[in-house]
């Protein structure tokens, strides 16, 4: 009987002992048969396959003995981060290149997870080649950690039917709403993202920077309690009170605006670019009908959008041979010429600005082409390795400023607050 | 003397049967437990590396964190109005249920199906006819044009009404059961003695059933603490923290954070919470039993 227990536990410690490293991940033969694999995850582009398989087959072509293998990652941002977080804080090494948002580059680069590229990518060059907001946010503390792949920025849309041309200031985004909704009932003015989420920190800081105001303060402190951010509270809260935008904007993210906009219930919205080509379908009830601005400001100077997009960085934790091979594979994608090739067929805009000079884009997307003034006015959130954890908090105060829960006062105050004591700030 | 010896022999066996089952819940669960409340001591950022002993500073900043009460206000009121309801509506459905009528197989199966479809879907559902542009429910109700999600006071009270959609069936099931095991030949008596149906629902119906309402109050109570996942579609949180639960306060903290250490606290806190919820219920039962 107590031969048989002791064997039944015996047997039951085993089992955990074997689950427990069943969880340590198989290490694949990655040097199989001469050549090397070379893992590259990404999110799926979406668009024809085709085009991007031929730019991924030319890096095989020019480098014979590598084998490329492509892994998915889940498209929403915040999913993917947490891969990351859970892989690179494990030591993953089973895939070489990755894309990053623009908000994880000082996060990653801090935490030591992703490889300084600045020998093969120097910020000057960078600098020289690339659009001002994306290499802020890819160069931290004077070296590069990654480098631009195509990037997106807030634009306004505006109806060219309903106004006279596009507002340059706060001023007269308001005149020519009510202007528009005097004529329609039922229209609606300006439709942006004001629920509690990261769009809603975008659509924030665009207008803080629009009150002439900037996200970072002395010592790279992030700044909140300032009259600028006051200012863009209140405008943000005012568009609601005043009728301008309708009180259920403080459910709407992208696609819940982009409907009301694109069945023409709406004057003006915020948006991404990728709202263009829903807008022009041939079913679309406001095709040809549509015109994109830089956001206005106070001042009525071009505004500056909230810059969006995906960077390549190279895993640190793989071997020196593959970090070379993978910065290789970086420039190959970044290429003016792949910048191209993800324009032409997937609609991403290249952080390029030589890009759009080139006649094929001109030709085909003169959508993108035209993008090129608002994209070289995109602003990064403020870059600090700290975003992932103070985003939520920005997200909350945000949210209840625009919601009317609290005044903007009250809510930077709080923001200010509960940021300084997550980074480290004394006061 | 024998006897005792076999007495010993047999509690040291029964001991021993029973070491495999304490074994595994002490891997799976205990440490899992005592593990949290480690980290929760420490200030943790995973990201940064940075990790160090705190004591107990952690907890000190939840007390003052108006976050976290506000995320346990919201939690409790939730947990309340959610029950409550649903153990309002599975009460007379239950009762219908119980009663033989043609196709009653069918009907008990099919009342099951929104409890059958997982959160994530029906939430996803939800939040489409919630949608205050081109969702049903504004259509429904034609003049209002009420945001469900997007205002603070409405968006809670929406989470609430998934819950108690999803939910009532299962707590009707299990009062069903509870039904099922009252002796017909009671209210047969009570009929002779010429009470009134609903004297019978109070006299008989109801006492024997408050077993199995206790049961349903325990089930669903501790679930409905932990509510993640239907809140987190249809709000995340939003607006203004005004639907946020502990589970996603400390998820976000956790997961998207990477604050380990804080996100520790507040699980633990959470677990307080429900363990102090579950040792209230089973008081309750204890007595019930006790009382038979």
């Amino acid at each position: 009987m107590g031969r048989r227990l002791t064997l039944l536990l015996a047997s039951g410690l085993i089992a955990l002992a074997v689950g427990v490293s069943g969880c340590r991940r198989s290490e694949a033969p990655r040097e199989a048969a001469g050549r090397t694999r070379l893992v590259f995850k990404y999110q799926p582009l979406w668009g024809p396959p085709a085009p991007f398989h031929e730019l991924l087959a030319r890096f095989e072509r020019e480098n014979p003995g590598v084998e490329l293998v492509t892994e998915a990652l889940p498209n929403a941002s915040d999913l993917a981060h947490q891969f990351f977080l859970t892989a690179l804080e494990g030591g993953a090494d089973d895939f070489d290149v990755l894309v990053a948002d623009v908000v994880w580059v000082p996060e990653f680069a801090r935490a030591g997870w992703i490889a300084d590229l600045s020998e093969h990518f120097p910020p000057e060059r960078l600098r020289a080649d690339f659009f001002p907001g994306p290499v802020d946010a890819v160069v931290v503390d004077g070296r590069t950690y990654a480098v631009p792949w195509y990037l997106d920025v807030g634009v306004l849309y505006y109806r060219t039917d309903l106004v006279p041309r596009a507002p340059r200031t706060y001023e007269e985004l308001q005149r020519f709403a009510r202007e528009a909704m005097a004529e329609a009932p039922g229209l609606q003015g300006y439709v942006w993202q004001g629920r509690q989420y990261e769009g809603l920190s975008c659509n924030v800081y665009e207008a803080l920077w629009g009150h002439g105001g900037e996200a970072l303060g002395e010592g790279g402190r992030v700044l909140l309690d300032s009259e600028p951010a006051r200012e863009a509270l209140a405008y943000l809260r005012g568009l609601l009170e005043s009728g301008v935008s309708p009180r259920t904007v403080t459910g709407f993210s992208e696609e819940e605006a982009r409907r009301v906009f694109q069945e023409g219930r709406a004057v003006f919205m915020r948006n991404w670019p990728y709202a263009w080509s829903e807008a022009q379908k041939p079913d679309s009830p406001i095709r040809g009908k549509v015109g994109i601005a830089p956001l206005p400001t106070k001042s009525g100077e071009p505004g500056w959008g909230t810059l969006g997009g995906w960077q390549l960085a190279v895993n640190a934790h793989v071997s020196p041979e593959r970090r070379r091979l993978a910065a290789r594979l970086i420039a190959h994608l970044t290429s003016p010429e792949a910048n191209l090739v993800l324009a032409l067929h997937y609609a991403r805009n290249p952080p390029r600005p030589v890009v759009y000079e080139d006649p094929r884009l001109r030709e085909a997307e003169p959508f993108i082409a035209n993008l090129k003034q608002m994209v070289e006015r995109a602003r990064p959130r403020p870059v600090t390795p700290y975003y992932n954890l103070i985003s939520d908090v920005l997200q909350s105060e945000f949210s209840a400023a625009v919601a009317g829960l609290r005044t903007p006062e009250e809510a930077l105050k709080r923001a200010q607050r509960q940021v300084d004591h997550l980074t480290g700030v004394r006061e | 003397m024998n006897g005792g010896g076999s007495l010993e022999r047999e509690r040291r066996q029964a001991y021993l049967l029973v070491a495999p089952a304490v074994l595994v819940l002490a891997g799976v669960a205990l440490y899992p437990i005592l593990a949290a409340v480690w980290l929760s001591l420490h200030r943790f950022i995973l990201v940064f590396g940075e990790r160090r002993l705190t004591g107990l500073d952690n907890y000190a900043f939840l007390l003052s964190d108006a976050r976290f009460w506000a995320a346990l206000g919201n939690t409790a009121y939730f947990t309340l109005v959610a029950v409550a309801v649903e153990l309002l509506l599975a009460v007379p459905l239950a009762l219908l249920l119980n009663r033989a009528f043609p196709g009653r197989g069918l009907l008990r199966a099919s009342v099951l199906v929104p409890w059958a479809i997982p959160t994530v879907v029906s939430a996803r559902l939800w939040a489409w006819m919630f949608n205050p542009e081109y969702g049903l429910i504004n259509r429904m109700l034609p003049g209002s044009d009420i945001n469900w999600l997007g205002a603070p006071g409405y968006a809670l009270h929406a989470a609430i009404l998934v819950d108690v959609w999803k939910t009532t069936p299962f707590v009707a099931l299990l009062v069903l059961a509870g039904l099922q095991g009252i002796p017909e030949d009671l209210y047969k008596a009570a009929r002779v003695d010429g009470a009134s149906a609903w004297r019978a629902f109070r006299s008989i119906t109801l006492p024997l059933l408050k077993p199995a309402l206790l049961l349903a109050l325990l089930f669903r109570s501790l679930d409905a603490f932990r509510v993640f996942d239907a809140i987190y579609v249809l709000t995340e949180g939003g607006p203004a923290n005004t639907t946020e639960t502990l589970s996603i306060y400390a998820y976000k903290t956790l997961m998207r954070s990477g604050d380990f250490g804080y996100g520790s606290t507040l699980s633990v806190a959470t677990f307080l919470c429900v363990v102090l919820l579950a040792l209230v219920w089973l008081r309750l039962l204890g007595r019930e039993e006790g009382a038979r």
